[in-house]
Order: C-alpha cells, then sequence, then structure tokens
C-alpha cells in the first residue's frame, strides 16, 4: 500500500493538486484554441453577444458606479472637512476611482452577470448536447462560440470601466457638492490639476483587461467542462464565478504592485 | 458504405471502475440502405452513432465511411464528412438561442448557404413534412418533447444528406405520428438514396421501414440480417426483442 493511500491527507492534497493543474492545463489549451482561431470568429455572434453582455449591462453598471462615487466622498468627508482639503477631493475621489475602484468593483459586478451566466450558457449547452450538434454540423465551437464571447467579454469590460470611471466622478461630484458644499468644478479642477493624468486612466482599464482576460477563460472553460447534468451547470457556475473572483484579486494586487 | 471492424470502447465511470458499452463490433452497412439498430436500453446503440460521426472515440477498432477512416481523422478532417452528415441526438439538442425555423434553417445556411428565399421555402416544407406548419417562430422552450423531436427530424433532413443518423427518431411521439415520421424518412430515403442507420425502440413501426437490422446486447451486435431474417430469427435474445415476450433471456 503506498503512503498516500495510507494518508487520507495525502490523498486529498494529491487529488486536489491533480485537479489544479487540470483546471490550469485546461485553460492553458483553451487559450491555445482560441487565439489559433482568434482571426476566424463569427461576426454575427460576437454582435449578438456584445449587445447581450455589454448593452444589457448598463444599468447595473452605471448603479454601481454613481453610488461607488457617492460612497468614495462620504469615507473622505470626515478629513476632507477637517483639514479643509476641499481642493483635494476631485484628486483623492478620481485616484482611488480611476485606479482601483472602478475597474475592481465593474469587474465583480461582469463577472457575476456576464460571467456566469456565460458559464451556464455553455454548461447548458453541453449538457443538452448542443455543443455536440455544431460538432456533427462541422461547425467548430471554439471558434463560433467561444472566440465571440471571449473578445466581447474582453470589450465589454473595459468599455463597462470606461463609462464607470466617467459615472463615478460624476457621482463624487455630486455628492461633493451635496454633502461638502464643493462645487463641481472645484471638484474638476482638483481632478485635472496636474496630480492625475492619463496615466492614471490607462492603469484602470489596464487593469480591467487583465481581470476580463481571466474572467473570460474562467467562464469559458469551467462552461465547457460542465459535465453531469443540471448539478454539473450549477457547481460549473460556482466554481467559475470563484475563480474569476480569485484571479481579479490576485492580478490586482501583481497589477497594482508592478504599475 | 460504412464499415465498421472490431470496434471497442470502455468508459471510466469512477476510481478504478470500468464499463464496457462496446465489444468487437464488425458491421457494413451498405450504400443507400436504411438500417435499423435495435437493442435494450444501454445496449451501446447511442454511442456507436456518435462514434460514426467521430464525437466520440474508439479504443480499438476502426470505422471506414466513403474510404474515410473517422477514427483516425482529425476534428478538422472530420468537418468535410460531417457535412455529408445528418444527425438526430436523441435528446434534440436543439439550439435554445434559435427559434424553430432557424434551428431547422441552421444546416442549410452554414453547410450550403442558398439564397435566403431557398432557405425559407424549404424551412416551410420541412415544417409541413414533420406536422408543424406555423410553428417557426416559436423557441424551443415552448415545444413538448414530441414536437422537438420533430423538429430534430427536420433539422437533420434539410440538407439531404448522402448519410443521415437517427437516434430514437420516434420517442416520446404519438403512435399515428410515429408511423408518420417513419414513413416520411422512408420515403426520404428511397428518393434520395441516402444511407441511414436508425436507432428506434419502437420496433413495429421501424421494422415496417428498414431493409436491414442489427441487434446489439450488452456491447455486442448479436444480429445482422434483413428484417424479414430478425423477425424469423431464432436466436433467443432477437426473438424476445423483436417479439416483445415478456419469457426469455432479456
Amino acid at each position: 500500500m503506498t503512503e498516500a493511500v495510507r494518508n487520507p491527507r495525502l490523498h486529498a492534497l494529491g487529488a486536489a493538486s491533480i485537479e489544479l493543474a487540470e483546471i490550469v492545463g485546461g485553460m492553458g489549451v483553451l487559450l491555445a484554441r482560441i487565439l489559433v482561431r482568434i482571426h476566424k470568429f463569427d461576426g454575427e455572434e460576437l454582435v449578438k453577444n456584445l449587445y447581450k453582455m455589454a448593452v444589457k449591462s448598463l444599468p447595473i453598471v452605471a448603479v454601481t458606479a454613481l453610488f461607488t462615487g457617492a460612497i468614495m466622498v462620504i469615507q473622505a468627508a470626515v478629513i476632507v472637512k477637517r483639514f479643509n482639503a476641499e481642493g483635494l477631493l476631485g484628486w483623492g475621489a478620481g485616484f482611488g476611482t480611476l485606479r482601483e475602484i472602478a475597474p475592481l468593483l465593474t469587474a465583480l459586478m461582469i463577472s457575476g452577470r456576464v460571467g456566469a451566466n456565460n458559464t451556464a450558457e455553455l454548461g447548458t449547452m453541453v449538457v443538452t448536447e448542443q455543443i455536440d450538434a455544431l460538432r456533427v454540423l462541422a461547425i467548430d465551437p471554439i471558434a463560433f462560440l467561444i472566440v465571440p464571447r471571449f473578445i466581447a467579454i474582453l470589450a465589454t469590460l473595459v468599455m463597462m470601466t470606461l463609462f464607470a470611471d466617467a459615472l463615478a466622478l460624476f457621482g463624487a461630484a455630486y455628492t461633493g457638492q451635496g454633502l461638502l458644499g464643493v462645487e463641481p468644478m472645484t471638484f474638476f479642477n482638483g481632478l485635472t490639476g496636474g496630480l492625475l493624468d492619463f496615466g492614471d486612466v490607462f492603469n484602470g482599464l489596464f487593469k480591467s483587461f487583465v481581470f476580463a482576460f481571466v474572467m473570460a477563460l474562467a467562464s469559458c472553460h469551467f462552461g465547457l467542462a460542465t459535465k453531469g447534468g443540471a448539478p454539473g451547470v450549477g457547481r460549473a457556475v460556482n466554481a467559475s464565478v470563484v475563480a474569476s473572483a480569485a484571479g481579479i484579486f490576485v492580478l490586482d494586487y501583481l497589477v497594482s504592485f508592478l504599475g | 458504405m460504412i464499415r465498421i471492424e472490431k470496434l471497442g470502447k470502455t468508459f471510466r465511470v469512477g476510481e478504478g471502475k470500468t464499463n464496457t458499452v462496446l465489444r468487437d463490433i464488425n458491421l457494413e452497412v451498405p450504400k443507400g440502405c436504411l438500417y435499423g439498430l435495435i437493442g435494450p436500453g444501454a445496449a451501446g446503440k447511442s454511442v456507436l452513432l456518435k462514434m460514426l460521426t467521430g464525437l466520440l472515440r474508439p479504443d480499438v477498432g476502426r470505422i471506414v465511411i466513403d474510404d474515410v477512416d473517422v477514427t483516425q481523422s482529425s476534428e478538422i478532417a472530420l468537418q468535410d464528412l460531417r457535412k455529408r452528415i445528418g444527425f438526430l441526438f436523441q435528446n434534440y439538442a436543439l439550439f435554445d438561442s434559435m427559434t424553430v425555423a432557424d434551428n431547422i434553417a441552421f444546416p442549410l445556411r452554414r453547410l450550403i448557404d442558398p439564397p435566403e428565399a431557398e432557405v425559407q421555402a424549404r424551412v416551410v416544407e420541412r415544417l409541413k413534412a414533420v406536422a408543424l406548419a406555423g410553428f417557426g417562430d416559436r423557441l424551443p422552450a415552448g415545444l413538448s418533447g414530441g414536437q422537438k423531436k420533430r423538429v430534430g427530424v427536420a433539422r437533420a433532413t434539410i440538407t439531404n444528406a448522402p448519410i443521415v443518423l437517427y437516434d430514437e427518431p420516434a420517442a416520446g411521439l404519438d403512435p399515428v405520428t410515429s408511423q408518420k415520421i417513419f414513413e416520411l424518412l422512408r420515403a426520404e430515403q428511397q428518393a434520395s438514396g441516402a444511407t441511414v442507420i436508425m436507432v428506434s425502440s419502437d420496433l413495429d413501426r421501424m421494422l415496417t421501414v428498414t431493409d436491414r437490422v442489427g441487434m446489439m446486447h450488452q456491447g455486442r451486435l448479436i444480429f445482422d440480417g434483413t428484417t424479414a431474417e430478425a423477425q424469423a430469427s431464432t436466436n433467443p435474445y432477437v426473438r424476445q426483442f423483436v417479439h416483445g415476450l415478456v419469457d426469455g433471456p432479456l
């Protein structure tokens, strides 16, 4: 009898390591298959997915962004008042929003709405043999289904982050006016007074691109790897959301640290 | 011509457990033949159909369709062969996001791409053939199981593919519609000269249209002959299954 069989903990550790290797390896293979077919995606599917993922996410992103901007000002209000630093409100809200809060919260919102939905759709297509039906019809499911979704998620998150940046700052400016009496123009001057530049916007957009990459890969991988009928779809969605969120936080740390 | 040689397949079903679903299958289906594949549940019939299209790969043996070795071909190489195959899945496999009409038109648009007016006319004709005229705008979620099956039949037959594989084309249908579907499939097969392999549990009706019959049991092909030979067979398994007898080895 081997040591692993005698020791259940060692056995569990081995099984978990194999599972992790399967997930990482599976994502690597899927990424390679996507990149090979990136030039021959189905345009109609891309437009359909952009509408479903981006346009339909606008309301929830708008609400999240407006309140996020407002919360930033509420949290800063005590310090701003104590030091009479109204002129720095625009910079403070802008710095946090553009570089961190807008990309991160938008990614988490899109992960919950778009990533989970993408996994559920693909998982359902797997268990109801729709993916096999595509293959039998001589249609490559990666080029037809996955590549458009991958591109759509990348485009959606970057666009939504830009949209969230603008709305969060709008929310912050008017909350600053209502709560602290800081005029929107003062807020705007703080934002554009030289302490912030487009590098801060690009930093946030780069983060959102990285987050979208991990989210798209995880949601497509777990969707395509679905097994075991309806319960399997539930497990796949759960795994996809957890992997995406964990990936987003780890990558956020790395990009923040390096950038 | 479809030729199957010494085909075998075993699935892993858990830690250290396996399930052999196909054992040493040898079979030839001549061109233009309507072949019925029968057998009790879990005999390996659906797995065999999927292997014919390359959706599943065997562990041993090979399948040759019109000189193409399905078992050795890459996924890309198989695409040319699949363009010549119509397939009805046991669980329909309709695309949820498309209407009934778009589901049926999908292979035609993708594989042949004729003018849209021709696509529409062909879809209307197919819907009428499977007694679903007027259902084109509905989504699959709004159909009964039998209706979904008929949409699947319409989709499998719209391109007039030279090889058509049906997995339970009449499951869930009432007796009258079931007979109509079998007669429709037979008429179309005779008109096009297609090679058809059909898996069905509705033996009474299927055996009225097949040229040849094969019976599978526990992963083995235990009978291969004409429909008349199947009906007159003295093989106790075939006799019991074909005549629906309670007493017997099954």
